[in-house]
C-alpha cells in the first residue's frame, strides 16, 4: 500500500472530538486501514466520502465520549464563580461598566423599538382563518418604480372562473359622504363590497348576518362607532339611512382638508350589519361598506362611473383572491400572467402592465405599493431604521470589545492563576463570555427603561399619526429581546474571550510587562471607524436639517401670510363667499380648485399650439381652476396681459406662467398673448390672456424648478376659499368665520387651515427624518465618546506613576496632558481626515437627485468636524488633565 | 445463573473471532464475514458488537504492536473466552437437538 494516503484531516478531527479516548486508537486505526483499501479500490473522492460516512456511523452510545460524571458538578460551581467574579468586576470598575452598560442599553433600546414595530405590523391580518391563501392583486405599470395596490374592476369577477381561485372579492372606493338618520348625520367613508367579502376575510358582525349582509341592493354595513353616533342605543339593524356622497377619501392628511364635492343623493340604505373594526388589526379600514349590488342602479343614474367591464382603469379597486387549498402563489402568478396576455392585448398604452399577487403578510410588512388602502411603513423603512440601529449597536459592541481587550493587563494575573489551578482555555472563554452576557443583561434592564423614552419620542413623530402603531409587545417580543441581548453579549464578548484566554500562565505571571494591552493597530482602527461613522451622521443630520429649514423657509413666490384655506365641503361657493365677506376682519377672498404647493393637483395635461398635430414632445401643463381674485389674493404678479374675468359661459381664456411661455417656444411673455392653445383636458381651444410671473406651485420635494402651469376660471371646480384675514385677533376672527359658516352649512363643522401651517406640515416628513438621523447621530457620538473616555481613563490610570516621576523631574502639566493624549489626538485627526471626505461624497450621492437642494459644502463638513473634535477633546482632556494635575506625592507614595 | 442469549449478529461475529484465532481485529472480522457469508457489515457495527460481546464476557482483547499501514496505530485483537466457547457450543447443541427432532416431512414441501 503506497504511503501518503491519509484520510481528510477534518474528518479525523471530527472523530477525535466525539470518540472516547480509550477507543480512539483502534477505531481510527481500523477506519484508516479501510480507507487505504477504499482508496485503492474506488479512488480518492469516493474513499473520502466512505471515510466520512463510516466515521459518522460511529456515533454510537458506546463510542461517544462520556466524561460528564465529573463535569456537571464542577461546571455549575464554576459558573457560580464566574457570575460572582463578573458582578464584582462590574461593580469594581464602575466607569467601565457604566460605559459598557449605557452604550449597549442605548443601542439595544433602539433595536427593541424596531422589534416592537415589526412585531406590531406582523400581527396585522393574522385573524383570518384562511390568511395563507389570501392574496391581493397589485397592478404594476411598465416604467413605474412601484406597483399599485389597486387592480382593474372586472378582475374579481373573472378570477373565480379559473380553478386556482376559490373565491375573489373586491373593495371599490369612492363612497364617502354623509349618512343621515332622522335629525342625526355622520360622516362615513368606505367602500362598495360584495358578499364574498365576508367569505374571504374572517371579519365578524356584531349585529346582523354576515352571509346576507351585502347580498341585497342598498344594503349597508356600518362600524359600531358610527352606528352609535347615528342611532344611539337603538338597534341598528333594519334602520334606513339616507346617504349623500361627497366624494370623501379614506386617507386623511393633516396638510390638506378634504374639500368634498357637491353632495349627491344616493338614496336610502338599510343597515344590515354592524361591525366592530376596533377588534381587528387589519390593513382594511372603513366606516361603512355598501353592497356592491347597489352599483348598477347608481351606474344607471350616472352617479358612479360604470367600470364593470373596464380593464383599462386599474386604480379604482382593491382585489383580493382566496386560493384553493392546493394552489399557491406561483399558480396565481401564472393565472394573472395569462389573464394579462388575454385582456390587455388590445391596449397599446398599457403594454407591459403586470398583475402581481401580494400575500397578506407582505401587505403588513412589505414593499410600498402606491394608492394604498391604509398607510403602512414599507419594508424599506425598516431596512433603513434597522441599518441605523445596527450601526449604533455595532459601535456599542465595539466599545465593549475594545475596553475589555485594553483592560487585559488588569485581568492577566487572574487568568494566569486560573490556568495554573487547572482551568483549560475553554473555561476561561466561558468565563469571559458569561461576563459579557452578564453585562448585556444589565444593559437589557436599562434598555427596557430607555425604551419607554425612545418609544414616546418615536410616537411623537409626525408620520406616526398615520401609521397607527401599537407598541405594547407580547411574550414573544420579550423573548426576542432576551435572545437579542444574549446574542449581543456573545458577539461582543467573543473577541476578548478568545484573546484573553490565549495567555500562557508562565509568561503572564512571571513578567507582566511583556503582555502589551492588545494590538494597538486593531483597537485604534475600531476607534477610528466609530468616529468616522459619528462624523458621517453628524454631517448628514446637519445637512438634512438645513434641507428641512430650506423647505420651511422656501421662497414659493406667493404670499401665504394670514391666508386661511377653507374647504367648501360641497357648499355653493358664492353663497359662502357672501357670508364670509360679511366678517369685517376679512380683507379679500378668492376661490380655487386646490391649494398650491400642498401636494394636490388636478392632473397634468399636454398642451400644443392650436393647429399643430398632437406630439409626444408636447409639454405637460399643470392645471388650476381659480376665480378672478386668486392672483391678487396670493400676491402673484402678472408680467404681461390681463387677469381672468368672470365672463359667463364664454370663458375660454387662460392665464399661463412664464415657464409655459418658454415651454411652448415663445421668446417674450407678450408674444403668447392672444395665442390659441389646444389643451388635452379641454375640448375647446383656449386663448392666452395673461402671463404670470413664475411661482412655485408644487411642494419643494416634487420637482426642481418650475413647470408650465395654466389658470382657468371654472367655478364648478372650486373646492376651497382662500380667505385673507387681518392680523391681530385671529381667534376672534375664526369664531366669526365659523359663525358665518354655520349660517350656510349647519350640518358640517367648519374646517380651516392656515396656509402657512399647511406649507410647514407638507414638509414635516423631512422633519421626522431630521429627528431620526439627528437622534442616531447623537447616539453615535455619545457612544464613540464614551469609548474614548474609557480608553483615556484607562491609559491615564495606567501611567499615573510615570506621570508622577516625570512631574518630579520637572515636566509641566500641559506637556504631560499632551503626552497622554497624543495617541487619541491622532485617532481624532485621522477620523476627521477620513470621515470628512467620506460624508461629503456619500451625502452628495443622494443630494444630487434631491430637488431644491441646499448648498452642501465646506461649511457643513467643517461644522460637523468641529463638533466631533470639540467633544473628543473634552473627553480626552477631562481624563488626561486630571491625571496630569495629580500631586506626585500621592501617586508615588506607595508601591 | 441465568443463561445469557446472544443475537444472530453477535453469534456470527463470535464465530468469526474464533475462526480467525489470534488474528481477529475489526477490519479482519469485517472482511472475513464478507467473504464467508457475503454480508456487508459496517466497521462501526462490528465494533459495537465486539463491545457488547466483551461486556457479556464472551471475548477478551489485547493490544497488538504498532503497524505502519494504520498510521502507527495498534490493533486490538480479540479472542474467545471460555464463557464464549461455552455459549457457542450451547447454541450448536441446541440447534442440533432441534434439527434432529424435526419430522422429515415437516420441511419436505419447502423443497418443492
Amino acid at each position: 500500500m503506497p504511503k501518503n494516503q491519509n484520510p481528510p484531516r477534518w474528518t479525523d478531527r471530527l472523530l477525535e472530538n466525539f470518540c472516547a479516548p480509550h477507543l480512539l486508537e483502534e477505531v481510527q486505526g481500523d477506519l484508516q486501514e479501510l480507507y487505504g483499501e477504499w482508496r485503492w479500490e474506488y479512488g480518492e473522492q469516493r474513499a473520502n466520502w466512505l471515510y466520512l460516512w463510516h466515521t459518522i456511523k460511529f456515533f454510537r452510545p458506546f463510542v461517544i465520549r462520556r466524561n460528564h460524571t465529573i463535569r456537571p458538578l464542577n461546571q455549575s460551581a464554576m459558573f457560580k464563580n464566574y457570575f460572582k467574579v463578573g458582578v464584582r468586576n462590574i461593580l469594581k470598575y464602575r466607569v467601565f461598566s457604566f460605559i459598557n452598560v449605557f452604550g449597549l442599553a442605548v443601542a439595544m433600546s433602539v433595536c427593541m423599538l424596531i422589534i416592537l414595530m415589526l412585531a406590531d405590523q406582523r400581527s396585522y391580518d393574522q385573524f383570518h382563518t384562511k390568511k395563507d391563501q389570501i392574496y391581493r392583486v397589485l397592478s404594476h405599470a411598465k416604467g413605474s418604480a412601484i406597483p399599485n395596490a389597486t387592480s382593474p374592476f372586472p378582475l374579481a369577477a373573472t378570477l373565480p372562473e379559473y380553478t386556482t381561485v376559490e373565491e375573489a372579492t373586491h373593495l371599490v372606493p369612492g363612497a364617502g359622504g354623509d349618512a343621515t338618520y332622522g335629525e342625526r348625520s355622520v360622516e362615513v367613508r368606505g367602500f362598495f363590497g360584495d358578499s364574498s367579502f365576508f367569505n374571504v376575510f374572517s371579519f365578524d358582525l356584531v349585529e346582523g348576518d354576515k352571509r346576507e349582509a351585502l347580498s341585497q341592493p342598498n344594503a349597508m354595513v356600518i362600524t359600531r362607532e358610527r352606528a352609535e353616533a347615528l342611532f344611539g342605543n337603538e338597534e341598528a339593524i333594519g334602520k334606513r339611512v339616507e346617504f349623500a356622497n361627497r366624494g370623501l377619501r379614506l386617507l386623511k392628511f393633516d396638510f390638506v382638508s378634504d374639500p368634498g364635492t357637491n353632495p349627491v343623493d344616493w338614496g336610502s340604505f338599510t343597515i344590515t350589519g354592524v361591525i366592530d373594526l376596533t377588534q381587528y388589526k387589519s390593513h382594511i379600514k372603513f366606516d361603512m361598506l355598501i353592497s356592491a349590488v347597489s352599483l348598477p342602479a347608481l351606474h344607471h343614474q350616472e352617479k358612479v362611473t360604470d367600470l364593470t367591464n373596464n380593464w383599462r382603469h386599474y386604480s379604482q379597486c382593491y382585489t383580493y383572491a382566496l386560493l384553493k387549498p392546493e394552489s399557491n402563489e406561483v399558480d396565481l402568478t401564472t393565472l394573472l400572467n395569462t389573464l394579462v396576455a388575454d385582456k390587455y392585448a388590445d391596449f397599446e398604452e398599457l403594454v407591459g402592465l403586470k398583475l402581481v399577487p401580494q400575500s397578506l403578510d407582505d401587505i403588513a410588512v412589505g414593499q410600498f405599493a402606491g394608492n394604498p388602502l391604509s398607510l403602512r411603513l414599507p419594508i424599506e423603512a425598516y431596512y433603513f431604521l434597522g441599518f441605523l440601529a445596527l450601526i449604533i449597536l455595532l459601535s456599542a459592541g465595539l466599545n465593549y470589545t475594545n475596553l475589555s481587550v485594553a483592560r487585559a493587563l488588569t485581568r492577566a494575573k487572574e487568568i494566569g492563576v486560573r490556568k495554573v489551578t487547572g482551568a483549560k482555555r475553554k473555561d476561561v472563554i466561558y468565563q469571559f463570555l458569561s461576563e459579557s452576557v452578564l453585562t448585556v443583561l444589565f444593559a437589557l434592564g436599562l434598555a427596557y427603561l430607555l425604551l419607554t423614552l425612545v418609544k414616546s419620542a418615536f410616537m411623537g413623530l409626525w408620520a406616526n399619526q398615520y401609521l397607527d402603531f401599537d407598541l405594547q409587545g407580547d411574550a414573544l417580543v420579550y423573548f426576542a429581546f432576551l435572545g437579542l441581548a444574549i446574542l449581543i453579549g456573545l458577539l461582543a464578548g467573543a473577541y476578548p474571550a478568545l484573546h484573553l484566554s490565549r495567555y500562557t500562565p508562565v509568561r503572564v505571571l512571571k513578567n507582566l510587562s511583556s503582555e502589551k494591552p492588545g494590538k494597538l493597530g486593531v483597537r485604534k482602527m475600531l476607534s477610528i471607524s466609530q468616529f468616522v461613522i459619528s462624523l458621517f451622521f453628524i454631517v448628514t443630520s446637519l445637512l438634512v436639517y438645513h434641507q428641512f429649514r430650506h423647505y420651511l423657509d422656501f421662497e414659493y413666490g406667493f404670499d401665504s401670510e394670514n391666508l386661511v384655506n377653507i374647504p367648501l365641503q360641497g357648499n355653493d361657493y358664492q353663497q359662502l363667499y357672501r357670508e364670509l365677506s360679511s366678517v369685517p376682519e376679512v380683507s379679500t377672498i378668492s376661490a380655487s380648485a386646490y391649494i398650491p404647493a400642498t401636494a394636490m393637483s388636478l392632473g397634468s395635461t399636454r398642451v400644443r399650439k392650436a393647429g399643430n398635430e398632437p406630439n409626444e414632445a408636447d409639454p405637460a401643463f399643470e392645471r388650476m381652476s381659480v376665480d378672478t381674485s386668486f392672483i391678487s389674493n396670493l400676491g402673484l404678479r402678472l408680467v404681461a396681459g390681463r387677469n381672468l374675468r368672470d365672463e359667463g359661459d364664454s370663458n375660454r381664456k387662460i392665464v399661463v406662467n412664464e415657464a409655459a411661455v418658454q415651454a411652448l417656444g415663445y421668446e417674450y411673455p407678450s408674444d403668447i398673448l392672444g395665442e390659441l392653445l389646444e389643451i388635452g383636458a379641454y375640448e375647446e381651444s383656449m386663448e392666452v390672456v395673461g402671463v404670470l410671473e413664475d411661482f412655485k406651485f408644487q411642494t419643494p420635494v416634487m420637482e426642481d424648478g418650475i413647470g408650465p402651469l395654466l389658470f382657468r376660471y371654472q367655478p364648478e371646480q372650486f373646492s376651497y376659499l382662500n380667505v385673507k384675514i387681518a392680523a391681530g385677533d385671529v381667534a376672534g376672527t375664526l369664531a366669526k368665520l365659523s359663525a358665518a359658516w354655520q349660517r350656510v352649512d349647519p350640518v358640517h363643522p367648519f374646517q380651516y387651515q392656515f396656509f402657512d401651517d399647511q406649507l410647514v406640515k407638507v414638509n414635516q416628513w423631512l422633519g421626522d427624518l431630521v429627528a431620526i438621523i439627528g437622534f442616531i447621530a447623537a447616539l453615535a457620538i455619545i457612544i464613540a465618546c464614551l469609548g474614548l473616555l474609557g480608553m483615556a481613563t484607562y491609559t491615564a490610570e495606567r501611567r499615573t506613576k510615570e506621570v508622577g516621576i516625570r512631574k518630579v523631574l520637572g515636566a509641566g502639566e500641559f506637556n504631560l496632558a499632551l503626552l497622554l493624549s497624543r495617541g487619541f489626538l491622532t485617532t481624532l485627526a485621522v477620523s476627521v481626515a477620513l470621515g470628512a471626505p467620506l460624508s461629503y461624497f456619500i451625502n452628495n450621492l443622494w443630494l444630487q437627485n434631491f430637488p431644491n437642494r441646499v448648498d452642501f459644502g465646506v461649511a457643513m463638513i467643517s461644522g460637523g468636524s468641529l463638533v466631533l473634535l470639540v467633544l473628543g477633546l473634552l473627553t480626552i482632556g477631562s481624563q488626561t488633565l486630571r491625571v496630569a494635575q495629580r500631586n506626585p506625592v500621592d501617586t508615588l507614595r506607595n508601591e | 445463573m441465568r443463561k445469557t442469549y446472544i443475537g444472530e449478529l453477535e453469534e456470527v461475529v463470535l464465530l468469526t473471532v474464533a475462526l480467525l484465532y489470534n488474528e481477529a481485529y475489526g477490519v479482519a472480522i469485517t472482511h472475513e464475514i464478507k467473504s464467508q457469508t457475503g454480508r456487508n457489515i459496517s466497521i462501526s457495527a462490528v465494533h459495537a458488537t465486539l463491545h457488547r460481546l466483551s461486556e457479556k464476557g464472551y471475548v477478551n482483547s489485547r493490544m497488538g504492536g504498532a503497524t505502519a499501514e494504520r498510521g502507527g496505530r495498534r490493533k486490538r485483537f480479540f479472542t474467545v473466552t471460555p464463557a464464549g466457547s461455552r455459549i457457542l457450543h450451547d447454541i450448536q447443541q441446541t440447534r442440533e437437538q432441534l434439527w434432529q427432532q424435526i419430522p422429515a416431512q415437516a420441511l419436505q414441501w419447502k423443497m418443492l
